[in-house]
C-alpha cells in the first residue's frame, strides 16, 4: 500500500490533569473520505486541532504524506497542503465574498509576500476565484460582504476558502453543524462535488450525512477510536451501538 | 445561490471542472475595462487641485497651513496602514516619523555629503531611517496584534521619547536639531529658499506616497493585510503567518512615516523631542480617526480637517483643543466610520438618485443644529472669558458680536440661542432620520 495520506501514531492530548485524546493511531489512505463521529466532549475537534498545529500534541506523532508534521506552524502545514475548516464559521466578515476566496490563492498561486505585484491584474487570481465561486454556487454573491450572508452560505464560502488552495488533503469540522435538511443536503452535495479525488477528513453529527458521505468511518469515545471500518462494519459493530450509535439511531427512527 | 435548490444530482466524483462555464457577462470582466479611467481620476484631479492651490491660496501662512497638512496626509495614510488596513492599534508611531526627521536633518548638517544629493530624494533617508527603527521594533512588537502590540508600541515611544533627552547627540537634546535645507545640490536650479518651491516638493510626495500607499493595499501582502486583521487564525490555514503579514505592513508605514518626518524636516529646519513624543503619537491617531480607518482616502480628510483646526481655529480661541477633543469623541462615539465614513454613507443614495430628497431635511436639521453648538461654543468661550480674562478686561469678541462678558444680556441671548437652535433641530430629527431611510431605499416614493 502506498503512503498514506494521513498518519497517526499513539497521539495524546492532554490539558493539565485531564486527557482528552488518549492514544489515537489512524490511518488515512490517499483520495479516502473518513468520517470521524462520536458523542459530543469525545474530542473530536481536539483531535482536528492536534493534527493542524493549533495545539501541540503531548505525545505521538502526525504524519502528512509520510512527512512528520512536529514542531511546524499551521500556516506552514497548509503549505503543505492540508486545509482545514472550522466548527465555528471562520471567514473574513468584513472582505467580500471574493475577497475571500482571493485571499486563499494567494500563497498557491505563488505570491507569498510579494509588494510588487498587483492582484487585481492577474488574470489567474481573478479567473480562479470565480471558479471556485462558481463551484460554490456564491457567483451572484461576489461583490458583497462575506458577514452578510446567510449562515448556508458562509458555511459553503469557508468550504471554498478550505478548497481554493488546492491542498489535497481537506479537513472540515462539522459542515453542516446547526442547518436545516435542506440546507444539509445541499452542503453534503457541495462536499461532494469540490473533494472529488482528494482526500476528505470530516468530524460530523448528522448520521445521514457520514454515512452518505464516507468511505470509511471511525468513532471517538473518550479520547479513544472504539472502532474504524466502512459505514455498514461501523454500524453493526455492537461497542459503537452501544457507545453512541444505538442512540443516535433510535432517535431517528 | 438558492439554498433552497440544492443539487441533487451530481454524482459521486464528479469531476469539479465540468461544471464550469466561461460566461463573458460574468463580472469580473465587466469590471476590468475602464476601469482604469475611474481608478486614475481621483489621483490626476489630486495632482492637479495641488498644483493649482498655491495660485488661489498665495499668501505664506497659507503656505505653511498646507505644507503642514500635506506632511500631516503622509503621516496619517502610514499610520492607517497599520490601524485601518492590519488593525494594529499603535500609540508610539511618531517615533518612526520622528527618526527619520532627525536623520534628515543629520544629512542636511553633513555638508560634504548633503551637498551632493538633490533636496528633493531626502525625504527617502527619512524613510529608510523609519523603516530601519520599524524593523527593529517590528521584529517584536508584531509578534501579536490588540493589546500586546498597543502595549509595546506604548512602551518603544516613551521609550526613545525619554532617549532624546539621553542621546543628545542625535535628539539634540532640548533644542533639538536645526539645519539648512539650502545647501543640498540645487535641483534643476532651484535652491528651495522659497516656501513655494517647498510646496511643491511636499506636494509631489504627497502625492507619490499616497500612489505607493495605495498601490501597496492591492498587492498580496497588503490584502493579506486586511485578511490578517479580520480573522488572523483563518489567515495561518491559508498559509500565512499572521506574524509576517503583520511585520511587513509594520515596515512598510515606518518608511512612509519616516518620508512624512523627512519632509518635516525640510520644511521647519528643526526637530524637537516634540516630534517623537507620545503626544504626536496621539495626535496622529486622532487624525486618522477622525478622517475613518475604513477607508484609504480617509486619513486624507482627517488630515486636512485637523490641519484646519488647529490652524485656522487655534488663530480664534485658546480652546481649540477642547474642541478638537469633543469632535474626536463625537466621532468615536456617533460615526465611528469617521469624515470619510460619513461620505461614504451618502454613496447609494446618490445611485438611487434621491440625493436632492434629503437636501431639505438636512437643512432643516443642520442648520438649526449648527446655530445652537455655536450657541454653546459662544457659553464656553464667555465662561472662560470670564474666569481667565484679565482684571477689567470684560470686552470680548465671540462670532464677530463683541460684548461685555460681565453683564446679564449676552448670556441669555446664547443660552436662548443654544436652547432655540438645539430644540428646533430635535423637532426635524425625526423627518431627517424618516427621509434617510427613504433616499436608502429602493423602489419609488411612497
Amino acid at each position: 500500500m502506498s503512503t498514506p495520506a494521513l498518519e497517526l501514531t499513539g497521539l495524546k492530548k492532554s490539558f493539565g490533569k485531564a486527557e482528552i485524546i488518549r492514544g489515537i493511531d489512524l490511518s488515512i489512505g490517499k483520495a479516502e473520505r473518513h468520517a470521524v463521529i462520536g458523542p459530543n466532549g469525545a474530542g473530536k475537534s481536539t483531535l482536528f486541532n492536534l493534527i493542524t498545529a493549533r495545539f501541540a500534541p503531548s505525545a505521538g506523532t502526525v504524519k502528512l504524506h509520510g512527512e512528520d508534521l512536529a514542531g511546524l506552524e499551521p500556516f506552514q502545514i497548509n503549505r503543505k497542503g492540508l486545509s482545514r475548516s472550522f466548527q465555528i464559521t471562520n471567514i473574513f466578515p468584513a472582505m467580500t465574498v471574493f475577497e475571500n476566496v482571493r485571499c486563499a490563492l494567494l500563497w498557491s498561486q505563488g505570491y507569498k509576500y510579494s509588494f510588487w505585484n498587483l492582484v487585481n491584474r492577474s488574470r489567474e487570481l481573478t479567473e480562479g476565484a470565480d471558479r471556485i465561486l462558481d463551484q460554490i454556487n456564491l457567483l451572484e454573491r461576489r461583490n458583497l460582504p462575506a458577514g452578510t450572508l446567510s449562515y448556508a452560505e458562509q458555511r459553503a464560502l469557508e468550504i471554498g476558502i478550505t478548497i481554493a488552495g488546492g491542498a489535497d488533503v481537506i479537513m472540515l469540522d462539522e459542515p453542516t453543524a446547526g442547518m436545516s435538511n435542506t440546507e444539509t443536503d445541499y452542503i453534503t452535495d457541495l462536499i461532494l462535488k469540490v473533494t472529488a479525488g482528494k482526500t476528505l477528513i470530516m468530524v460530523e453529527h448528522d448520521m445521514s450525512v457520514v454515512f452518505g458521505l464516507a468511505d470509511r468511518i471511525s468513532v471517538l469515545v473518550y479520547g479513544e477510536i472504539i472502532a474504524t471500518g466502512k459505514p455498514e462494519e461501523v454500524r453493526a459493530d455492537a461497542r459503537v451501538q452501544e457507545a453512541y450509535l444505538g442512540a443516535a439511531l433510535e432517535a431517528e427512527h | 445561490m438558492t439554498v433552497s435548490d440544492p443539487r441533487t444530482d451530481v454524482p459521486k466524483g464528479a469531476r469539479p471542472e465540468e461544471q464550469i462555464t466561461t460566461d463573458p457577462s460574468k463580472p469580473a470582466q465587466r469590471m476590468r475595462s475602464g476601469s482604469l479611467v475611474l481608478t486614475l481620476a481621483p489621483w490626476v484631479i489630486a495632482s492637479v487641485v495641488l498644483a493649482i492651490l498655491p495660485m488661489v491660496f498665495t499668501n505664506n501662512s497659507a503656505l505653511t497651513i498646507m505644507n503642514q497638512m500635506s506632511i500631516t496626509i503622509v503621516f496619517a495614510l502610514a499610520y492607517n496602514m497599520l490601524l485601518g488596513q492590519g488593525g494594529m492599534l499603535s500609540f508610539g508611531h511618531a517615533v518612526y516619523a520622528g527618526v527619520g526627521g532627525f536623520a534628515c536633518m543629520h544629512i542636511m548638517n553633513m555638508s560634504d555629503f548633503f551637498s551632493t544629493i538633490p533636496l528633493v530624494i531626502l525625504p527617502v533617508f527619512g524613510g529608510l531611517f523609519g523603516m530601519g527603527l520599524a524593523m527593529i521594533v517590528g521584529a517584536f512588537s508584531t509578534r501579536n496584534a490588540g493589546t500586546v502590540f498597543a502595549m509595546i508600541s506604548l512602551g518603544v515611544g516613551e521609550l526613545i521619547a525619554a532617549c532624546s533627552v539621553i542621546i543628545v547627540a542625535f535628539f539634540g537634546g532640548e533644542e533639538g536639531v536645526s539645519g539648512d535645507r539650502t545647501y543640498a545640490q540645487p535641483f534643476f536650479g532651484v535652491e528651495f529658499l522659497q516656501q513655494i518651491e517647498v510646496y511643491y516638493l511636499t506636494a509631489g510626495w504627497v502625492v507619490v506616497s499616497a500612489a505607493l500607499m495605495y498601490l501597496w493595499s492591492r498587492t498580496p501582502v497588503g490584502r493579506m493585510a486586511n485578511a490578517v486583521r479580520d480573522n488572523p487564525e483563518r489567515a495561518e490555514f491559508l498559509g500565512y503567518s499572521s506574524r509576517w503579514v503583520r511585520f511587513y505592513s509594520f515596515v512598510a508605514s515606518g518608511f512612509f512615516a519616516g518620508v512624512s518626518g523627512g519632509l518635516f524636516a525640510i520644511n521647519y529646519e528643526i526637530l524637537t523631542e516634540e516630534n517623537l513624543n507620545t503626544a504626536s503619537s496621539g495626535i496622529i491617531l486622532l487624525v486618522t480617526f477622525l478622517g475613518g480607518v475604513g477607508f484609504f482616502f480617509g486619513p486624507i480628510i482627517g488630515a486636512i480637517a485637523f490641519t484646519l483646526l488647529q490652524t485656522v481655529l487655534s488663530l480664534s480661541t485658546e480652546l481649540w483643543a477642547f474642541y478638537a477633543g469633543i469632535l474626536f469623541l463625537s466621532t468615536v462615539m456617533f460615526f465611528p466610520g469617521g469624515l470619510a465614513g460619513l461620505l461614504m454613507m451618502h454613496v447609494p443614495v446618490f445611485k438611487l438618485g434621491k440625493a436632492s430628497t434629503l437636501i431639505m431635511p438636512y437643512l432643516k436639521t443642520l442648520l438649526p443644529a449648527a446655530i445652537g453648538l455655536m450657541g454653546l461654543a459662544a457659553l464656553v468661550e464667555m465662561t472662560f472669558h470670564y474666569r481667565h480674562g484679565a482684571t477689567g478686561d470684560n470686552e470680548m469678541t465671540v462670532f464677530w458680536t463683541t460684548f461685555d462678558s460681565h453683564t446679564l444680556m449676552p448670556w441669555l441671548v446664547a443660552g436662548a440661542i443654544t436652547l432655540i437652535g438645539l430644540g428646533i433641530a430635535k423637532v426635524t430629527a425625526p423627518a431627517l432620520k424618516e427621509a434617510w431611510s427613504e433616499a436608502t431605499t429602493a423602489g419609488g416614493a411612497s
